[in-house]
């Protein structure tokens, strides 16, 4: 290990030649659409399992039975989850980052509770109805420019109107004439609500027979972002983290998982237009981590701090943004878990501001009551 | 008018008679509780309880540890034993039991009502409650009560498996607890706190609402006489023994809630239900619930008035207050005409077109233990999942929403369309014909010649778009 708590905020970024001496181009109000993708990680994502501190015997003692045998190179103190091909794709242009020992001020390690809290923002579970980002984009203004990937809409994305969703329900629908038809009834019965969705659906794929498998639902998504009146947030949701048992190394439960993250910014990647891609934002979220130690059943329990990542043209660079709490027992969140030093909602709120244009104050008072919120807006994105 | 029907129930049926005073009709409905119609085998809450015990026992104690190293045959013994405790089945089942209630028993009023206090007293999707036991919660702790009083309903939810082990109730202890001192607790770092969960939705959701005005005080000071209420733990059957009343748990001294001091031990939570069910805000809490579930997004004061008083006037006997809400519903039957919801829907497709649906006793008693259930034994649960609306699997303790935006999005009016499409493959043999469609539009609809017309004079692709445009027309979709 040879970073430790006190080399604060040091990162380690990948210098790429091709920014180097040159300035980051900034966007005008009147500038490219930007996009903001929000991928809920289900279950507790292990933080640890996807971006593993190098040289730490500790923790190596501590996961001897799941380990990972392979790795994909990072920076000189952490390592890639060799599943994350794309993702390091991404690295390797500039186009993704990491944000270590992080988590929504949250410790009760319920999946239930924890869920609702990632998506309301709040800190009483429950107590929220809305969820952080449609209350965001209400504050941008944002209405009907957001994109469900799920069904029904999450909490996430709740506190705006008019959002749309998209999961196939893999059937044809029918016939346009008979959708026209409907159409004119809802006119002469003054169903505007009605007919607005109508005129949504009748924009989609008819045979909608398409699979709900998350690269084809990413691809969807990415032709939706691309256009220039199309969405503007899509969210989408991956399950299955919680891995008690059998979470295994490179090819174990938590692997799946992390593979189904990749596909999604794969599909993402590959289905927009390099401007749009360019001008996108694609941040994970999660309940919490797991804990550092094995179990009996070399799996990992319901823990603290975890990791987030960043993928996309906006941003700022190769690099694993964190303020290292170190894994020694008393480093460690009630002597077991990664702890979280950096308060996640800064990011998300700082990823608001940047994609949405909104003064970060604005963002903070309005979206989460006013609390005291790091802005890393320029520290993590192209601002 | 004839929206009345399903505005209280699920419509009519095309070989039933349109009931010549829909009023008297729906208002007798709701004084007993017959037995459930579904002529098929019903197994016992206690009985699925225990499938969730050999599940959960089975997998946490005995394959976690046996195939920890191999994540392909932990995967392979895990579905075998989900399919030898039933986990991909039981939902189904209980998913036709229900929806029989609705479509082919003499009280589908009743059974509307059924669903409503279902999802009140909400168990939303959480460990393996939708699997084994939130159907059973509704028969045997939600059903029995719908001729009882509102006081006994919460009684018997607040002291429910399902709702204990849904809110987290068992985690609860006293910081003074005798627990709050073993030793254990210091040696693993478990100090003894309480859990606010099942305390603060007993408030919300369950009773007052927080239009009550109560503090978090209130609420520490509620879960403080619930501390101790929890599932009987014991190593064969972890968390799925009977709910008891543990002492050990229980905080002891006087506690305050809403201003008034209750005493120490297990009598406390029936004396403080009593009065949490008789406060102002409850009656209108449940009146303003009623009226949306049935009439409105927002109702206003008259509408709930009538049900805030039988409610006052009998003790909040729950027939009393179910015909007051039908009255209201009636009387503000032609002005409010509410979006129903997926599930509402679908139920009403099923009855009004007389489709196969529920699946067949024969089919679901074919089921075996230990067998993976055919696709047509689970397509009751896949279908609810797939509409968006599935009772069981909610995705807060708030339950579903009754708020029609809720509801209006692309993907679920998809859905609508989808399925209504789907409904024809669903008719019985024989009624692909013009005379019964007029019967389903005759029985269901105000003004049946225009629907007719509409239905019968424009040029359709398929037989099966017949079933889109009655299914999604406005009159059809509200109620």
């Amino acid at each position: 290990m040879k970073i430790n708590r006190r080399d604060f905020l040091k990162t380690t970024a990948l210098t790429s030649m091709y920014f180097a001496g040159f300035g980051i181009p900034t966007f005008a109000k009147s500038g490219p659409k930007k996009n903001l993708v929000v991928v809920m990680l289900r279950g507790g994502m292990d933080g640890l399992c996807a971006v593993p501190i190098k040289d730490d015997k500790n923790f190596e003692k501590l996961r001897s039975k799941i380990n990972l045998d392979k790795t994909l190179k990072l920076t000189g103190d952490f390592d890639l989850h060799p599943a994350l091909k794309t993702f390091k794709k991404l690295w390797d242009e500039d186009n993704s980052a990491i944000v270590h020992a992080t988590n929504i001020p949250y410790t009760g390690r319920s999946h239930f509770d924890g869920q609702n809290l990632m998506e309301s923002g709040g800190k009483i579970p429950y107590q929220v109805k809305t969820g952080w980002l449609g209350r965001g984009m209400k504050t941008a203004g944002l209405t009907g420019k957001g994109l469900a990937l799920a069904l029904p809409m999450p909490l996430l994305i709740r506190g705006v109107p008019m959002n749309n969703n998209y999961f196939p329900v893999g059937d044809r629908l029918p016939s346009k004439d008979t959708l026209n038809l409907i159409d004119q009834v809802y006119k002469e019965h003054d169903e505007k609500l009605l007919g607005e969705n109508l005129k949504i659906i009748m924009t989609r794929e008819l045979t909608n027979t398409a699979s709900d498998d998350s690269w084809v639902l990413a691809s969807n998504a990415g032709q939706e972002l691309s256009k220039p009146n199309g969405p503007r947030v899509a969210v989408f949701e991956v399950d299955g983290f919680d891995t008690h048992a059998a979470q295994g190394s490179t090819n174990g439960a938590h692997a799946d998982c992390l593979s189904d993250y990749d596909k999604i910014v794969k599909g993402l990647n590959q289905s927009m237009s390099k401007e749009t891609f360019d001008n996108t934002l694609i941040v994970t979220l999660t309940e919490f981590g797991r804990t550092i130690k094995q179990n009996s059943s070399n799996g990992t329990e319901h823990g603290y701090g975890s990791a987030i990542f960043l993928a996309g043209g906006l941003v700022k660079k190769a690099q694993i943004y964190t303020d290292w709490p170190g894994l020694k027992k008393k480093e460690l969140f009630e002597g077991r878990d990664l702890n979280s030093t950096i308060d996640s909602r800064a990011i998300y709120a700082s990823a608001m501001s940047t994609v949405f244009d909104v003064d970060f104050k604005k963002i903070t008072k309005e979206v989460f009551w006013g609390e005291n919120l790091l802005n890393l807006s320029d520290k993590l994105f192209k601002v | 008018m004839k929206n009345f029907f399903r505005k209280v129930g699920y419509g009519i049926g095309p070989n039933e008679q349109v009931p010549t005073d829909p009023l008297k009709w729906a208002l007798d409905q709701v004084n007993n509780v017959p037995d459930l119609s579904w002529k098929g085998k019903i197994y016992s809450e206690k009985e699925l309880r225990n499938h969730y015990k050999d599940w959960v026992y089975g997998d946490r104690k005995v394959l976690r540890k046996k195939y920890k190293d191999n994540k392909t045959l932990y995967k392979t013994h895990k579905d075998l034993l989900r399919h030898k405790t039933g986990q991909k089945f039981w939902e189904s089942l209980e998913i036709s039991i229900r929806h029989n209630e609705g479509i082919n028993s003499s009280h589908p009023v009743l059974a509307k009502l059924w669903m409503f206090w279902g999802n009140f007293f909400a168990i939303s999707e959480k460990d393996f409650l939708a699997n084994y036991s939130t159907g059973p919660y509704h028969r045997e702790i939600i059903r029995p009560n719908l001729n009882q009083t509102f006081e006994k309903m919460v009684y018997d939810v607040t002291t429910s498996w399902a709702m204990i082990h849904h809110l987290d109730n068992s985690e609860s202890a006293g910081p003074k607890s005798i627990t709050a001192s073993e030793d254990w607790r210091k040696k693993k770092k478990r100090p003894a706190t309480i859990n606010e969960n099942h305390a603060r939705e007993l408030l919300e959701l369950h009773t007052v609402s927080p239009k009550a005005g109560y503090t978090q005080e209130d609420v520490i000071q509620l879960a403080y006489i619930m501390t101790g209420w929890q599932q009987r733990w014991s190593k064969k059957k972890l968390e799925t023994g009977n709910v008891w009343f543990n002492s050990e748990y229980h905080q002891p001294g006087k506690k305050n809630v809403l201003g008034k001091e209750y005493k120490k031990g297990k009598k406390s939570l029936a004396v403080v239900i009593k009065d949490l069910v008789n406060h102002p805000n409850c009656r209108d809490f449940v009146a303003e619930r009623l009226c949306k579930y049935l009439i409105t997004d927002e109702p206003t004061k008259e509408m709930k008035q009538p049900i805030i008083d039988a409610f006052k006037k009998t003790d909040g006997f729950l027939p009393e207050i179910h015909k007051a809400a039908i009255k209201v519903a009636f009387k503000y039957n032609d002005k409010y005409k509410k979006f129903q919801t997926p599930e509402n829907w679908f139920i009403q497709v099923a009855k009004t077109a007389d489709l196969s649906w529920p699946p067949s006793t024969d089919l679901m008693d074919g089921y075996e233990l230990g067998i993976k259930p055919l696709r047509s034994q689970r397509f009751p649960e896949r279908v609810l999942r797939n509409i968006g609306h599935h009772p069981y699997r909610a995705k807060q303790p708030n339950g579903w929403s009754d708020d029609s935006a809720d509801w209006l999005s692309p993907e679920l009016l998809i859905r609508r369309l989808v399925y209504a499409d789907r409904s024809y493959s669903f008719l019985k043999a024989g009624n692909d014909n013009k005379e019964f469609y007029e019967k389903i539009i005759n029985n269901n609809f105000d003004n049946p010649g225009k629907i007719s017309d509409y239905v019968f004079k424009n040029m359709l692709r398929k037989s099966s778009e017949k079933n889109v445009l009655i299914f999604n027309h406005p009159e059809f979709l509200k109620a």
